[in-house]
């Protein structure tokens, strides 16, 4: 709107609709090829016959030619029409809104700004949730059942809630514990910047990824063949007998919980490192003044002083791994006493066609959340405060 | 002034926006649906992932820009079968004024890499021949998943292929399905596929139609060394034995044995074990009943399948290749590679058991490589059938793809007609890795693929073919407990066979 207001009143009047009228136009048109199936392909043939390349039209069109190009064109409509979409939305409703009284105007622009998000989060959030927890009381007729919770009764689910636990307490102590040895650490070396990039980097890499690249950490062959494997390479290497690391009950479920510790330690060593860097130099040299080791200056002044930090690391990483699915999924399926609440809801979904049961497991799962959420929030809320 | 032109701006916008979708909603129907779908559409991740991996093999709607395919026509060779079909829609198809030129028919299905480039081949005719533009979405390992979400998103593809028949019946319970006994002759459908037919037949209704076959029967081998050493191929338990037990004396391990592992997918060779010798002790009746539960996992004649059969070869000293602990780690991709030592003439294992759908893409040089493998099915590596056990039942375990059909139209119709032809399998049998479940399927197709005609000999002197019974049983069974107690059975060495039929036999639905 700054634009409005600097130029010449005559011009921004006249230029203005104008513009809003033809990025209407253009979004409807954009979303109108993104519905189509054949739109991207069909646009390219339309613009390479405009250019006078038939032949690459007619391939277009035949389903075969520059389809990567099509992809890519479709992408960046989609792009274009997403956020300049919501820009003309925002311009838009927030124009008609400044139509209205001052008190009025007050009360709903607010809403204005907040609104797309919460319909967004309405639709994709809410909705399906309420659909599952409904889900989850109902039979495959849809008449009101509490059997589908008798999957929490069965014996394999005390393994699963198990495993739970050890996924929960292993993989959030040790990211957390790690992250804060390494920022506490890091933060006296000179080359600071190069090891936590070090450290960090994984965590650019996504669960399944690292679940795959882990994988030939812990591949396995029978003794005598050539082991493709890191870890059982060493082992064999050093005169030991190879270890199928992915398929023994229990240490594959530390082996799973490695993979999430490679990639998390990153996450709690950056917030801890700017933690530590937000405690002042004065209150640390106080300790050291009053006769404080550097162990004692950790553990009796920094922890205690970023324990705000701490709270929302250990948080965030615990509510990762009472979800945890992908890891489980790609290393084993869960298919070796190695089994989680989200793995198994998806297998009885997906492979079992009990999706009653499943539903009844993602309840679960959210009621498990909730409490490590409200910690997260109240603790953000009174940082909030502090700060 | 700022103000007053925002607004004026704002306004303006809202009423194009009116007008544009009122506007579209009277002139094209496609655009009315735009507003309210866009919604639906985006949280399916189904709807997003198949126009990326579809490859479209027809000339496709615009067929008048393509005068030379249009004019040449079908080629001699052309796999698409003669008028008249016997089925309606299919002929209407194939007739001369092709009046389903330009409707696009999608089909969904797991196969990618060679298997893919298979199913194109096999439909390219049919698609020149009629013009019907058939869209292949090829998903791969997520097929299933995929075609979950896009059925209860209300976007199904218009024809599904499915491994087991278990999710058909599953999906058609829920009335996904469409009932191809409504416009096929149920009759000329059972006379062509006898033995596949009536695991997607409930009462008069037909879910589906089976495609394309598999047989599990078999036993592949190194054939020069067994020559070499003077080995024969057994044809009863006893010689396969007393094989075994002649290349452990000869100082070497008789079998590669994978679980099917490791990852989700582990376990179902080990239920085609028992399967196997169920079928070769039992036959077919009590087999069926195992399915159906009405005998259960506990019963002795499992129990002796598993300590008498099954774990004869799994748990006797040097028969397996790295001993039974290996059987559930080992990579399903890299069993048989002990077999190719020394070029295939030192072999460290001497057999698997593995369906008809293995073959050089898993060889470990091609693995390697990508290139054709240089081992030739037929003359190095050979195939042959699993031994009888009870001579009164010979009996086969073999497996089949079935074609769903979820959407009904005319051009639906007449391609889900084409594949309940054996044209529909044509190009894939007769690139040598396929076997319809078809009976009138001329048999010189088969004639010069040696892994289809092992395939068919075994089949065509079968009593009677079981379905892979872990398919069929309860999905939290067959691809549950069932393969994860026997891959607790084999780590123990056979000393929980009581406690892990007791698992399996628990684990079975109540409802």
């Amino acid at each position: 709107m700054a634009v409005a207001q600097t130029e010449s009143p005559g011009l921004s009047r006249f230029v203005l609709p104008v513009a809003g009228l033809i990025g209407l136009g253009a979004c409807v048109a954009g979303i109108l090829v993104l519905y189509d199936p054949q739109g991207g392909p069909n646009l390219l043939a339309s613009i390479y016959e405009a250019l006078g390349n038939t032949s690459g039209a007619i391939d277009l069109r035949n389903g075969s030619g520059d389809q990567v190009i099509a992809k890519l064109l479709l992408a960046v409509i989609a792009l274009v029409v997403g956020v300049g979409g919501i820009w003309l939305l925002f311009v838009c409703v927030g124009g008609l809104v400044g139509l209205l009284q001052p008190k009025w105007r007050d009360r709903i622009l607010p809403w204005v700004f907040v609104g797309p998000a919460l319909a967004l989060l309405a639709v994709f959030l809410l909705y399906p949730a309420a659909g599952t927890i409904l889900r989850s009381f109902q039979d495959d007729k849809g008449l009101f059942t509490l059997a589908n919770f008798a999957v929490m009764i069965e014996p394999e689910f005390t393994q699963i809630l198990r495993n739970n636990a050890i996924w929960l307490i292993v993989g959030t102590g040790a990211s957390v514990v790690l992250g804060l040895i390494f920022a506490w650490l890091f933060d006296r070396v000179r080359r600071e910047s190069l090891a936590k990039t070090l450290v960090f980097l994984p965590l650019a890499i996504s669960l399944v990824g690292a679940s795959v690249i882990w994988g030939f950490v812990y591949a396995w062959q029978p003794a005598g063949q050539p082991q493709i494997g890191l870890l059982n390479a060493v082992v064999v290497g050093l005169g030991g007998k190879p270890i199928p690391w992915l398929t023994t009950s229990p240490i594959n479920i530390l082996c799973e919980i490695v993979i999430m510790i490679w990639l998390q330690t990153g996450f709690a060593m950056v917030v801890f490192s700017a933690a530590i860097k937000g405690v002042s130099g004065e209150i640390i040299e106080a300790a050291r003044l009053d006769g404080a080791s550097e162990r004692q200056i950790f553990v009796r002044v920094i922890v205690p002083m970023i324990r705000g930090s701490i709270v929302t690391v250990s948080t965030t990483i615990a509510i990762v791994t009472l979800k945890i699915f992908d890891i489980v999924y790609v290393t084993t399926g869960g298919r070796f006493n190695d089994d989680v609440v989200a793995n198994r809801m998806f297998h009885e979904i997906f492979q079992f066609f009990e999706d009653g049961r499943g539903a009844a497991l993602a309840t679960l799962l959210f009621i498990a959340v909730l409490p490590v959420m409200y910690i997260n929030l109240r603790n953000f809320r009174r940082q909030q405060v502090e700060g | 002034m700022a103000k007053r032109l925002r607004a004026t701006c704002a306004l303006a916008g809202v009423v194009m926006l009116m007008v544009s979708a009122c506007g579209s909603s009277s002139t094209s129907p496609s655009a009315a649906s735009v507003a309210p779908s866009a919604a639906s559409v985006a949280p399916s991740t189904a709807a997003s992932v198949a126009p990326s991996t579809a490859a479209s093999v027809a000339p496709s709607t615009a067929a008048s820009v393509a005068p030379s395919t249009a004019a040449s026509g079908a080629p001699p060779a052309a796999a698409v079968p003669t008028v008249p079909t016997g089925y309606t829609e299919l002929d209407k198809a194939l007739g001369a004024d092709t009046p389903f030129k330009g409707k696009t028919v999608s089909i969904q299905t797991q196969w990618v890499g060679g298997e893919g480039n298979n199913f194109a081949a096999s439909v390219a005719d049919f698609a020149k021949a009629t013009g019907i533009n058939i869209q292949i979405d090829s998903i791969g390992s997520s097929h299933e998943t995929v075609l979950k979400t896009r059925i209860e998103g209300g976007k199904p593809p218009d024809l599904a292929m499915l491994a087991q028949p278990t999710p058909v019946l599953s999906y058609a319970a829920k009335g996904k399905v469409i009932d191809v006994a409504t416009f096929m002759d149920p009759k000329k459908l059972s006379a062509e596929h006898p033995a596949t037919i009536g695991l997607v037949t409930q009462g008069s209704n037909i879910w589906g139609i089976p495609y394309k076959a598999d047989v599990k029967s078999t036993i592949w081998y190194p054939i020069k060394a067994f020559e070499a050493k003077g080995y024969k191929v057994p044809t009863t338990w006893d010689e396969l034995i007393t094989l075994s037990d002649k290349i452990v004396a000869d100082g070497s391990n008789p079998w590669c044995v994978s679980a099917g592992g490791p990852g989700d997918a582990t376990g179902w060779q080990l239920t085609d074990w028992v399967e196997e010798v169920v079928l070769k002790t039992k036959g077919p009746a009590y087999y069926n009943d195992w399915i159906s539960h009405k005998v259960t996992f506990q019963d002795p004649g499992i129990k002796e399948a598993l300590d008498k059969y099954v774990g004869k070869i799994f748990f006797t000293p040097n028969y397996v290749f790295g001993t039974n602990t290996a059987i559930v780690p080992q990579d399903q991709k890299t069993t048989m590679d002990p077999m190719f030592d020394g070029d295939l003439a030192s072999p460290k294992c001497w057999m698997q058991k593995i369906p008809t759908w293995y073959g050089p893409d898993f060889f470990p040089d091609q693995r390697a490589t990508s290139q054709p493998s240089k081992y030739i099915v037929g003359t190095d590596v050979g195939i042959f059938p699993f031994p009888t056990i009870d001579p009164a039942q010979k009996n086969v375990e073999g497996s089949a793809d079935t074609l769903m059909m979820l959407v009904d139209r005319p051009e639906v119709r007449a391609v889900a007609e084409f594949f309940a032809t054996p044209q529909g399998l044509q190009k894939w049998i007769e690139a040598g890795s396929a076997i319809s479940t078809n009976t009138s399927t001329p048999a010189d197709w088969y004639a010069g693929a040696y892994k289809l005609k092992v395939a068919s000999d075994i089949v065509n002197t079968a009593a009677a073919i079981g379905f892979d019974a872990s398919d069929l049983m309860p999905g939290k069974v067959g691809a549950g407990t069932f393969w994860t107690q026997m891959d607790q059975w084999a780590n123990n060495g056979g000393t929980n066979t009581d406690a892990v039929l007791k698992a399996i036999d628990d684990s079975w639905p109540s409802n």
